[in-house]
């Protein structure tokens, strides 16, 4: 059981969410953050935090994917703990679809 | 009669462990994290659902048992450990944890607790501990410490708080822990030493109740900062805490306490206290290291081999031996 995070973030990345994360789970690339599966304790807080509703439990129906898309780059990217500013387009962005396709594999740069 | 099947114990993963039942504490609760370790560890254990039960009293810690695919019972305020002393006894063979929070344990719950402790019975009792009553909307507790402001003390708590291993310790018990929710590489393997020990193992976790009592345990149970507010002990290991490692316990002969001493200013590291958890003394003045001032320990504090009731009074014979068919003899 875990929550991961989705397409609504990719070029949004508020990092609300992991201000409040009690186990410090999310990892954060180029222009997305993730969640660690085998961290997150499922405990949820982090779901109402995000702006862009991208935040959503593994119980939903085909979140598959995301699972393991969160499970990846959280081995490769780098820890995030604290809230920074968001891109300076973040808005122009929000609730756009098809954001797929953005998705930078890169980790953030530090 | 028929065979039992052969167990697949390598079957059960953490997943497993769990049940079907919506988990209903509050988002971001301390108790998902203890859940989360314990289904690891159950795994690692290697035992299957139907050997292990889980008892609860009454609060949030309490609501464990529905979360897990085990045997589980949901008990009455503050009896959950006399309660699992009867399933014990009933069936030995059983793992039994008992879990419960400081209300339902050190609280009204007091008394059973100390008497599963001195009594010795094969049971790991898990104390969750938030500091304050989350359950009926945030009154202090009997571990919230001075001053704690709540709808039951306006103008601050004037009582002195229980010490929950001070209190384990005074009570007898042979296994005494600690550990904090969320530290995922620490928690897990103070929970396996608990079920390995043969008798009571009492552990307290430190657990973050975020809505009524959040930051209780201030850097301890925050990943980036508790290397400062902690110290890991290691039976047989010098007393070494800091993110570097750059801080470390002596123990005074003299007073019988300890000391905080800075690496850097040691002559030799010869002088750093050695952690024994055999050592019932030693056990005793880490019991009083709170902070500020001190680190706090977390691991096992204390661990003597000793008699397990069960055994020691003869009832471990197996459930036919206690069950049906002799009491209806007997009566």
């Amino acid at each position: 059981m875990t929550y991961a995070v989705t397409e609504a973030c990719i070029r949004c990345k508020f990092t609300d969410c992991v201000e409040v994360c009690p186990v410090d789970c999310f990892y954060e690339g180029e222009n997305m953050l993730v969640i660690h599966p085998d961290e997150c304790i499922d405990c949820g807080v982090c779901e109402p935090e995000c702006p862009e509703e991208a935040i959503v439990p593994d119980t939903e129906p085909g979140t598959e994917k995301w699972v393991a898309l969160n499970q990846k780059y959280s081995e490769i990217w780098p820890n995030i703990t604290e809230r920074k500013d968001p891109p300076t387009d973040a808005e122009e962005w929000s609730g756009k679809p098809g954001k797929m396709d953005y998705i930078s594999p890169a980790p953030a740069s530090a | 009669m028929n065979e039992m099947p052969v167990k697949d114990v390598k079957a059960f993963t953490a997943n497993d462990f769990g049940s079907d039942q919506e988990v209903r504490w509050c988002p971001g609760c301390g108790d998902y994290a203890i859940l989360k370790a314990m289904k690891t560890v159950l795994a690692d254990i290697g035992r299957t659902p139907d050997d292990i039960v889980f008892v609860a009293g009454i609060g949030c810690a309490a609501r464990f048992p529905y979360y897990l695919s085990t045997y589980g019972f949901h008990t009455i305020h503050g009896r959950a450990a006399a309660v699992a002393t009867g399933v014990k006894l009933a069936n030995p063979e059983l793992d039994v944890w008992v879990v419960g929070g400081d209300g339902d344990f050190m609280s009204i719950g007091g008394n059973h607790t100390l008497h599963a402790l001195r009594r010795n019975v094969d049971l790991n009792l898990l104390l969750f501990n938030n500091a304050i009553y989350g359950l009926t909307k945030g009154q202090y507790s009997p571990t919230s410490p001075v001053g704690t402001r709540s709808p039951s003390t306006p103008g601050g708590s004037i009582e002195q708080p229980v010490n929950p291993v001070r209190f384990a310790l005074g009570a007898g018990a042979k296994f005494v822990a600690r550990a904090a929710d969320t530290l995922q590489t620490h928690l897990p393997g103070v929970l396996k030493r608990a079920h390995a020990n043969k008798g009571a193992s009492f552990v307290e976790i430190l657990q973050n109740c975020l809505v009524y009592n959040d930051g209780a345990f201030g850097a301890i149970n925050d990943r980036s900062q508790s290397h400062e507010a902690t110290v890991r002990l290691e039976h047989g290991q010098p007393m070494v805490f800091g993110k570097e490692e750059d801080k470390g316990l002596v123990f005074d002969k003299e007073t019988g306490a300890f000391e905080v001493v800075n690496l850097s200013d040691l002559a030799s590291k010869d002088v750093l206290a050695i952690h024994d958890e055999t050592n019932l003394v030693r056990a005793q003045a880490l019991a009083e290291l709170e902070q500020p001032g001190f680190p706090v320990p977390l691991g096992v504090i204390y661990a003597e081999i000793a008699a397990e009731f069960v055994e020691a009074r003869g009832f471990s014979g197996t459930k036919s031996k206690w069950g049906r068919d002799e009491l209806k003899a007997l009566l």
